[in-house]
């Protein structure tokens, strides 16, 4: 009797979604992190241009 | 977990453990109210008293104006929408300045005033308050540009310590203030007795934006209520509007409406009435009530020629003209 190979199909293998899973924990941990450069920049007094032009109302 | 419940504005916001008001910068922490951005200003300039505009109070000079973020209306049409919508931590830079710096560099730069104004002063009450405090124990004058959405306790503490204050009458509409600001008419009202029972001096601005706030009956009743609540002398500064922030879909107002607006205002009985917003326009000066002799001329926010006495009066008839003149 002849027997019929049959091949499995594309799956990812357990290293893959090993590696998948740590990249999205990875990419979690480190956003807190990464937008510090959105916080406000801090100056002080010192640093104020009084007299710059500005166009707020008021 | 405890809420707040913050009494400084009529919203009385209850807020919740690490949440904010409705300001974005009051906030519970840990079951106490702080403001976030207290000796946090995001904005100080320099600029002319009548840039805020205060025409009848120390012409000609300068005042050191500072704000933080946040605000407890939400004009649709907001001028300063950039710094008063937002929190402090969404600003893009802050400066450290606690009130005794604040001061400090005032007098450094020789300003004899401070302004807290851009945002509402409202919502940075405690700051203002300190360094107001300070400001008047170095002779420093202090003037406070609000929509006057307060509650009584709080203002009538606060007008203690200050010398003057431009505050908005947006419309003389409930509807209006609900509709385009969030807020309510009534406490505006109440705000500009209470400054006017305590001593302070008070000008009004109106901005006058077309189809929502323009109709001249509206004019002539507010006009005719700031003449009997806050008398005739009482300057009321007409501005124009202009298309901005989530009102774009409609014109600046025309110069027309501006001068119909004025009129109506003077014909119920306000004796000083300006028109804002309109460079070289000549309801920018100063007249005489009583023989018309201009007596401050001004071209845009400068004073270019002050015929005053030295003790207030017109030079020609000898009127008293109502102000803080020096």
């Amino acid at each position: 009797m002849k027997t019929e190979h049959v091949r499995a199909g594309k799956r990812l293998g357990r290293r893959r979604v090993l590696a998948l899973l740590g990249g999205i924990g990875a990419a979690g941990l480190a956003y807190p992190v990464l937008p510090k450069d959105r916080r406000p920049r801090e100056l002080s007094l010192r640093e104020a241009d009084f007299y710059r032009p500005h166009d707020l109302a008021g | 977990m405890s809420a707040v419940a913050c009494e400084l504005c009529p919203r009385r916001c209850v807020i919740p453990e690490g949440g904010a008001g409705d300001c974005r910068i009051r906030v519970n922490l840990g079951g106490k109210l702080r403001a976030t951005t207290y000796g946090r200003p995001s904005a100080i300039h320099i600029d002319p008293m009548e840039k805020k505009p205060l025409f009848h109070f120390h012409p000609g000079t300068s005042v050191f104006s500072i704000a933080t973020a946040g605000c407890n209306l939400h004009c649709l049409n907001c001028q300063n929408w950039q710094l008063s919508q937002r929190g402090g931590e969404e600003m893009e830079q802050i400066y450290r300045a606690d009130p005794p710096e604040v001061v400090k560099a005032a007098k450094e730069q020789g300003c004899k005033s401070l302004a807290y104004t851009y945002s509402d002063p409202v919502v940075f009450y405690e700051y203002v308050y300190d360094t107001s405090a300070i400001a008047r124990r170095e002779s420093l004058n202090n003037t406070y540009h609000t929509a006057g959405y307060i509650n009584p306790k709080p203002l009538r503490r606060l007008c203690g310590l200050l010398d003057a204050s431009n505050t908005d009458l947006k419309a003389f509409d409930d509807g209006f203030y609900r509709r385009v600001t969030g807020a309510t008419l009534r406490p505006v009202l109440d705000t500009l007795v209470t400054l006017r029972e305590e001593g302070v001096w008070l000008e009004v601005t109106n901005l006058v934006i077309p189809t929502l706030n323009d109709d001249l009956a509206m004019i002539r009743r507010m006009a005719s209520w700031m003449c009997d609540e806050l008398g005739p002398d009482t300057p009321l500064h007409l501005s124009r509007f202009q298309p901005q922030y989530r009102m774009r879909n409609l014109p600046p107002t025309p110069v027309e409406a501006l001068d119909r607006a004025r009129r109506e205002a003077l014909d119920a009985g306000l004796h000083y009435v300006y028109i804002g917003n309109v460079p070289g326009h000549e309801a920018n000066s100063t007249y005489c009530p009583s023989d018309g002799t201009i007596l401050i001329r001004r071209v845009g926010f400068m004073v270019v020629e002050n015929k005053l006495t030295a003790d207030g009066r017109c030079p020609t008839c000898n009127q008293k003209i109502p102000g803080v003149w020096k």
